[in-house]
């Protein structure tokens, strides 16, 4: 019933990049979307991520499609935080590429 | 092309409350207050299992319109139908206060420059108490009402209501509270929303289904012949900053004409308005519309913007002497 709160730790890959901002936001916590807050943060070059979701028994998808985000940005020392409200797999993808291209264009919404 | 320009020309009723937020006042001029990084989401949603946002549902900023110091809450109607909690409610009464501060030290420095004096817009998508925080949040409600108060005589403050959930429960009472109203065609503006009347009082009395007879009910045109809103604008952020830097370059004195509370002779002005209505007992709005001269009344919901905007007829206004607001 409760919220429940989902970490993850995964390797950069080789000579990740930084964040070009501090942090940067994306998405709305509407039903069936989720929003993420891409963040700097000193991980000796890992990636952590934190999902807050409602749904039960999905770990295993986070990570494999985080995992996937974290190979493709190519970003290390990053720090995901998403809140979701039962986003699909698919939605998830879009909205942390999203952020991504955000955060690059260094442009607000 | 920045995503400013772009924004003037998307639609409000879509829009995300950032962009609007973002979007309202002049170009780059926006700076969010306790934004998304500061991480401060609801502590009693997670106890019940409910998604979180670290806004809380809602964007507070300032920038500046006409180098007029602006403050700025918008509400996200996709987080929780936009309702009011406990974060979000102190959120909003934040911007109130820091507004009120800054008017107190700008007034002191230059006295009597009006132009730079802040305002407040307040860019409603609730449907008012966030139920699972239902005590914090109609405290929030009253705070908010009271800090409206504390604006008067000071501080104009604009309600924008445009957007998909419109403004209904608790903050419909709020938004009408403000100093001057601006809604598009699609903004709503309610006190128990249309599904809760038909959930109380029968199909027959009110069918929520029927999205025509809401809009006729509660929608922005209905509302601008009542005179409940001020202006009626195009569905685009761009007409509603516009009609907003209008507003905001006019005497304090000429926006506070607009209000449709806040003194015995408004009190007695909207007893009237419930006095017609009890005479001529209306069945429909279109009754309204007609009993106020517009001959076309049949037609005013399929009518474009500009054909309504030339044709409609609105309630006329009782002559009131306003020098008491001077007072203050």
């Amino acid at each position: 019933m409760a919220l429940q709160q989902l970490l993850f730790t995964f390797n950069s890959p080789e000579n990740p990049a930084t964040l070009p901002e501090d942090w940067t936001h994306s998405g709305v916590v509407g039903s069936g979307d989720m929003e993420v807050l891409l963040s700097r943060k000193e991980l000796g070059g890992k990636v952590e991520a934190k999902v807050v979701t409602p749904v039960n028994g999905f770990d295993d998808i986070w990570e494999k499609v985080l995992q996937r985000f974290v190979d493709e940005a190519g970003l290390g020392n990053l720090s995901i935080e998403i809140n979701d409200n039962n986003a699909t797999p698919y939605i998830v993808m879009t909205r942390l590429r999203q952020a991504l291209l955000e955060a690059k264009e260094g442009g607000e919404e | 092309m920045s995503h400013w320009k772009e924004n003037q020309k998307a639609s409000f009723y879509e829009a995300t409350a950032r962009q609007r937020a973002f979007s309202l006042v002049d170009e780059g001029t926006f700076h969010e207050l306790v934004g998304p990084e500061t991480r401060m989401t609801s502590p009693h949603l997670p106890v019940l299992g409910e998604a979180v946002s670290f806004d809380d549902g809602v964007v507070t900023g300032v920038g500046s319109i006409r180098r007029r110091p602006v403050f700025v809450i918008s509400q996200e109607g996709r987080f929780i139908g936009g309702a009011v909690g406990e974060v979000g409610g102190a959120k909003i009464v934040g911007v109130f206060d820091l507004a009120l501060q800054l008017y107190d030290r700008i007034n002191k420095k230059h006295p009597g420059v009006e132009n730079r004096l802040p305002a407040i817009v307040f860019s409603f998508e609730t449907g008012g108490v966030r139920l699972h925080e239902a005590n914090a949040g109609l405290l929030a409600h009253a705070e908010v009402m009271e800090k409206i108060q504390q604006c008067r005589g000071k501080i104009p403050v604009i309600t924008l209501v445009g957007s998909k959930v419109g403004c209904f429960g608790g903050m419909g009472f709020v938004s009408v509270a403000c100093d001057l109203v601006i809604m598009s065609e699609l903004g709503r503006i309610g006190l128990t929303g249309p599904e809760v009347i038909e959930e109380v009082m029968g199909k027959r009395e009110f069918d929520a289904s029927d999205r025509a007879l809401i809009y006729r009910t509660t929608g922005g045109k209905h509302k601008y012949i009542l005179r409940d809103s001020a202006y009626l604008v195009r569905d685009t952020i761009g007409s509603f900053r516009q009609q907003l830097v209008e507003v905001l370059c006019m005497p304090y004195d000429k926006i506070v004409l607009c209000r449709s509370i806040g003194s015995m002779e408004l009190v007695e002005e909207q007893l009237k308005v419930v006095a017609t209505a009890v005479e001529n007992k209306p069945r429909d709005s279109k009754d309204v519309w007609r009993y106020y001269g517009n001959e076309e009344w049949d037609r005013i919901p399929d009518m474009e913007y500009d054909e309504f905007m030339e044709k409609a007829v609105v309630r006329p206004r009782e002559r009131r002497n306003w020098k008491w607001w001077q007072k203050r």
